[in-house]
């Protein structure tokens, strides 16, 4: 690399670093300008751009506002809602996710035939792409003629077809379902890990004292669980909260607001109303709103690595 | 007896109870298999289905007369054209119709090949070095670059969209492969960092000295002693990136609108916006789009597994 620069530069950095922070500041210049560019430069200008009104319609005309687009949101009817059915979406989404996987990984840490065959199976719904998973859940879902209809009419459940995603009430429980099947496979990997650490020794003892499979599930599985439920807790809330895809394909924030949720608040005011400078606050918030929650894992990853 | 380890008889179950448990481990396993398994396999049923048969009522859950016309309109397009004619003919109701756009499907994929790949090479070229920097070489700044990997890893993409979009036009590439391979870096550098510095880490630092003692530079040591034994590691990588590449669609929403640059999630999705489309060839679609992750998923799974909890837990 110091060939690569003008000799008395070299001479310089050579006189001020060893060779080892010379050697480890080159290898990481190339990460660090990629980041910088494509990660840390767009946050920044988003939050440069929040702070104009800036609408696509109107491009010469790009007033400096200050703080206006996040008062003009804060005092938007349509954002808290949005907000509300983000955290309704996120709740049911993480509660189901953690429990299912806490159930898969039971199974999965148990030694049995075919137990490799079923966990590679486990992971398909993780490796399809969301589009794909959207349109399996939207032709489920169809009223018309939609496998869920049918299944629960061939079981006697219901005497006719019924509305599914069209239905305000159903519409975000039905999303979070084709949300959850799609996690549910990463979660359990995480918390089958956590599992497996849980020392042998515990459950002997236990059972040694006379603690029965449930006591033993209640007083060592579960707290020593912990850690992977938190990780999952929260890696799958900053998931829920960003998730757009599923929204776009299955309903597209209808019916009427039904899924309107906050990602979706973001793309409806900067693609569709072209307005950048709002939709720049909005994202901004929710970007911080992430980082909050992912202040826990990097600080317990940072300081492991 | 005196031979049999001590705590042997504990281990001997009745026969009952044996019983039981594999009775629950088996009903547990066809209930997980059937949670997982049956969506997709309506979702591929489904793609069989002429389009006649696929708005039954109740719905054959096995086709009574498989079909190959929906992949054939995807695979050999030398359909007649869709005009005013034809596609008046098609019963809007039953939605009997294959859209013109089933041919730019195969061109999408190709076009997320190329991305995914681009993709996995510019992040193993600024990945792996930086990886073996950051675990193995103690320097001043070592601790700023963990974190800030780690702090890009969170950003959400959808607060990447509004200013990526704004400099991508400025730039005038929209539409172009480039928009979405120097976006996806984003979304796949930081992850990519962080597998590999936690491999990297759980090598020996003997390693690395006796590397180094021998004569080796730092290149040297990282290119024949540390990625010869990296190799799975590497795989988790590459795995991952052209898993998140070839299946991203916000980003790919934004910042494409042909087909020239438009990848395959957009096309299927396109697809399931038109109500005139069929339900059977949507689906065919959409098993087009599953396949190739499936294969590698199924094919890697112990690297994909090892990758995501060295990611995620291990650091």
């Amino acid at each position: 690399m110091t060939r690569l620069l003008p000799a008395r530069l070299a001479d310089a950095l050579a006189r001020r670093f060893n060779y080892d922070t010379r050697s480890a500041m080159l290898f990481i210049a190339p990460v660090m300008t990629v980041l910088a560019v494509v990660a840390v430069f767009p946050i920044a200008y988003s939050l440069y751009l929040s702070f104009f009104k800036l609408k696509l319609t109107r491009p010469h005309r790009v007033p400096f506002v200050w703080f206006d687009n996040y008062i003009d949101l804060l005092g938007d009817g349509l954002f808290w809602s949005s907000v509300g059915r983000t955290v309704y979406f996120s709740v049911i989404s993480v509660t189901a996710i953690a429990v299912l996987a806490m159930l898969i990984a039971l199974l999965l840490n148990e030694t049995f035939r075919g137990r490799r065959i079923l966990s590679a199976i486990l992971l398909i719904p993780w490796a399809i792409p969301t589009v794909a998973n959207g349109l399996m859940w939207k032709w489920i879902y169809d009223s018309g003629y939609g496998a869920l209809n049918g299944l629960l009419l061939q079981l006697g459940w219901i005497d006719k077809y019924l509305i599914w995603l069209g239905d305000p009430d159903k519409t975000i429980p039905l999303i979070a379902n084709a949300f959850v099947w799609k996690e549910v496979p990463l979660a359990t990997i995480l918390i089958l890990v956590t599992m497996k650490s849980i020392p042998a020794d515990l459950y002997r003892a236990a059972k040694v004292d006379g603690a029965n499979v449930m006591q033993r599930f209640v007083h060592i599985t579960l707290p020593s669980l912990k850690p992977g439920f938190a990780l999952v807790a929260i890696y799958e809330t900053m998931m829920a909260i960003r998730h757009f895809d599923l929204f776009f394909i299955l309903t597209e924030g209808g019916p009427g607001e039904a899924s309107h949720v906050s990602a979706w608040h973001v793309y409806a005011e900067t693609f569709r109303n072209l307005s950048f400078g709002t939709g720049s606050a909005l994202a901004y918030m929710m970007a911080i709103v992430t980082f909050v929650l992912a202040y826990f894992i990097i600080r317990t990853l940072g300081r492991r690595i | 007896m005196s031979t049999k380890p001590a705590g042997y008889r504990y281990r001997e179950r009745p026969r009952l109870p044996d019983l039981a448990y594999k009775l629950a481990i088996f009903a547990a396993s066809v209930v997980l298999l059937t949670y997982v398994l049956a969506p997709f396999a309506w979702l591929v049923s489904s793609s069989f289905q002429t389009e006649a048969e696929i708005v039954s009522v109740p719905p054959h859950w096995i086709p009574h007369e498989p079909t190959l016309e929906n992949f054939e309109a995807i695979f050999f397009y030398d359909q007649e054209e869709v005009t005013y004619e034809s596609r008046s003919k098609a019963d809007p109701a039953s939605g009997g119709y294959i859209p013109s756009t089933a041919k730019s499907l195969l061109p999408a994929m190709w076009n997320s090949f190329k991305v995914a790949i681009a993709v996995v090479i510019l992040n193993l070229l600024v990945g792996v070095p930086a990886a073996y920097a950051m675990a193995k070489i103690r320097f001043k700044g070592r601790n700023a670059s963990v974190y800030t990997i780690l702090t890009t890893r969170v950003i959400p993409d959808i607060a990447l969209v509004v200013p990526f979009f704004l400099v991508i036009k400025n730039l005038g590439l929209l539409d172009s492969l480039w928009a979405l391979i120097l976006t996806y870096l984003a979304i796949t550098v930081p992850f990519t960092v962080f597998i590999l510095v936690g491999y990297f880490e759980s090598l020996p630092d003997d390693l690395d000295k006796a590397a180094r003692i021998d004569g080796c530079s730092r290149f040297q040591t990282l290119t024949r002693v540390f990625l010869p034994l990296a190799v799975p590691s590497l795989v988790a990588v590459i795995l991952f990136t052209f898993l998140t590449s070839w299946n991203e669609f916000l980003l790919a929403l934004m910042f494409t609108q042909t087909q020239a640059a438009q990848t395959l999630p957009i096309i299927v999705a396109s697809f399931t916006s038109d109500f005139t489309i069929s339900f059977s060839f949507i689906n065919a679609a959409g098993v087009v789009a599953v396949i190739p992750p499936v294969i590698v998923a199924i094919m890697f799974e112990r690297y994909i597994v090892s990758g995501l909890t060295a990611g995620a837990v291990k650091g």
